[in-house]
């Protein structure tokens, strides 16, 4: 009990490897960029499609949400990387792959829109019909009120919620390791196989995770309430 | 049509035992999940000695992803507690310690959403500590908190796919194992990404109807 406890403690051979670290956390943040950036379109999308006048595309959007945001996402991963590329290859006749890091994009990316797509609904739910009203009345066209009065205010709105999720999204980015994108728990379970020691790898894997999450989390969330603050003063 | 037949429907018995696993590992993990935020959230309240450790273990809890969770439990606690000792046991361990975490935060919410009035006047007819909590503050929190516990379940189920990594015998674990053997992964991946979507929109309507019509029948309104 007292070796391992020291051991522990004695991160060195975390420390030692910090170069391969590294670079495996940058990737979880490249992950975590892409994989946002298509979750926050796809759900934007999403929340306009189950906001159109159009029934089917009503039913659509709302299929999209409930498809996604009850998908595990390991579950998501794995059918992307495995299957949607022989689907694509069925259609072009030709042989098709993915590299391991745009499945892990897409797949996330999918996952989170539909947790996105209810988030955004909120907002734009939450804005007063006199708002769009008065828009029309101006003569503004549905993309100029989308841009200047909607998605401002939505933005506001949304923002703690949102927080949340990017974090989630974050937490998420680990198991991509598991379809081979070098990513930090990548990296650790390769040293692992090497040195045979998971203990300080896999602890020191954790409190990274730990430490980011929490000091990302709690910084993101004073200058969310800082900005909100300002603006709706 | 053919492979799905030949590759879902004539594997639905381990397909079954995979899906059984998974409830299974999800039941275990969620009633130590409520047993051990309930536990972590008193202690933060009211063992003041320890308040730091159980703010940094719910937060440790929250904060790590559950991938490296179920990893490190798995790897690390054998060395330093001798404990878990299987492969069962970590995955439990691992998803329970996870929403524990989450649900300790939803029942502070809760407890703290209970005015002061309530326990004063519990206290004052005479009611002991305990009985207080079990009569008074447990039986609200639940009722108020009832949707998120309910979320939390459906956290676990998706979480729970993960423990294939670590070789328990889920149903993601039987689906990848088919594909292992027969190289075609379409149909067979597709209907496990299927039957985990339709199981998790079945728990989480179900838990909804259930938490709504609890509160409504103690007069709790519902949004």
């Amino acid at each position: 009990m007292s070796d391992s406890l020291r051991e522990i403690l004695d991160l060195q051979l975390f420390w030692e490897f910090r170069t391969v670290l590294l670079r495996g956390l940058a990737v979880n943040f490249y992950v975590f960029a892409a994989a946002a950036v298509l979750a926050l379109i796809l759900g934007l999308g999403a929340a306009l499609l189950r906001n159109s006048r159009f029934s089917p595309l009503r039913w659509l959007g709302a299929l999209h949400v409930e498809v996604f945001r009850n998908a595990p996402d390991y579950v998501m991963v794995v059918w992307v990387h495995f299957v949607l590329p022989l689907l694509i290859g069925a259609v072009l006749h030709s042989r098709f792959e993915f590299d391991p890091f745009v499945s892990a994009m897409i797949a996330l990316g999918f996952v989170y829109s539909g947790y996105f797509a209810e988030t955004f609904r909120a907002g734009i739910e939450a804005i007063p019909a006199g708002h769009l009203e008065a828009a029309r009345s101006l003569g503004m066209g549905e993309g100029l009120i989308l841009r200047r009065i909607i998605l401002p205010q939505v933005v506001r709105s949304m923002l703690p919620e949102s927080i949340n999720q990017f974090i989630s999204l974050f937490k998420a980015t680990t198991i991509v390791s598991l379809i081979a994108v070098p990513d930090l728990m990548y990296q650790v379970s390769m040293i692992t196989q090497q040195q045979m020691r998971p203990l300080p790898l896999y602890t020191g894997a954790a409190i990274t995770y730990f430490v980011i999450v929490l000091v990302a989390g709690s910084s993101l969330r004073v200058l969310a309430d800082r900005w909100r603050a300002k603006i709706l003063a | 049509m053919n492979n799905w037949h030949r590759l879902v429907w004539n594997q639905r018995d381990a397909l079954f035992a995979g899906l059984q696993v998974t409830v299974e590992v999800c039941f275990i993990s969620f009633a130590f999940a409520v047993l051990g935020g309930l536990v972590l959230c008193l202690v933060r309240m009211y063992v003041r000695p320890l308040r730091p450790v159980a703010t940094v273990l719910i937060e440790f809890f929250r904060a790590t992803p559950i991938l490296v969770q179920l990893l490190w439990v798995n790897y690390a606690w054998p060395e330093l507690f001798g404990w878990p000792t299987t492969f069962y046991q970590a995955a439990c361990t691992a998803l329970a310690l996870q929403s524990s975490g989450y649900l300790a935060e939803t029942f502070r919410g809760g407890i703290e959403a209970i005015p002061r009035g309530q326990r004063e006047a519990a206290f004052s007819v005479g009611m002991s500590p305990l009985l207080v909590f079990w009569r008074i503050i447990l039986p609200q929190v639940l009722l108020s908190s009832a949707p998120a516990i309910v979320n939390q379940f459906t956290v676990i189920v998706k979480s729970s796919t993960l423990v294939s990594v670590i070789t328990v015998q889920d149903l993601m674990f039987q689906s990848q194992k088919i594909v292992n053997i027969a190289y075609e992964p379409i149909e067979i991946l597709t209907a496990t990404a299927a039957m985990y979507i339709a199981f998790i929109y079945v728990v989480s309507m179900a838990g909804k109807l259930l938490a709504d019509r609890l509160r409504r029948s103690y007069g709790i309104a519902v949004r």
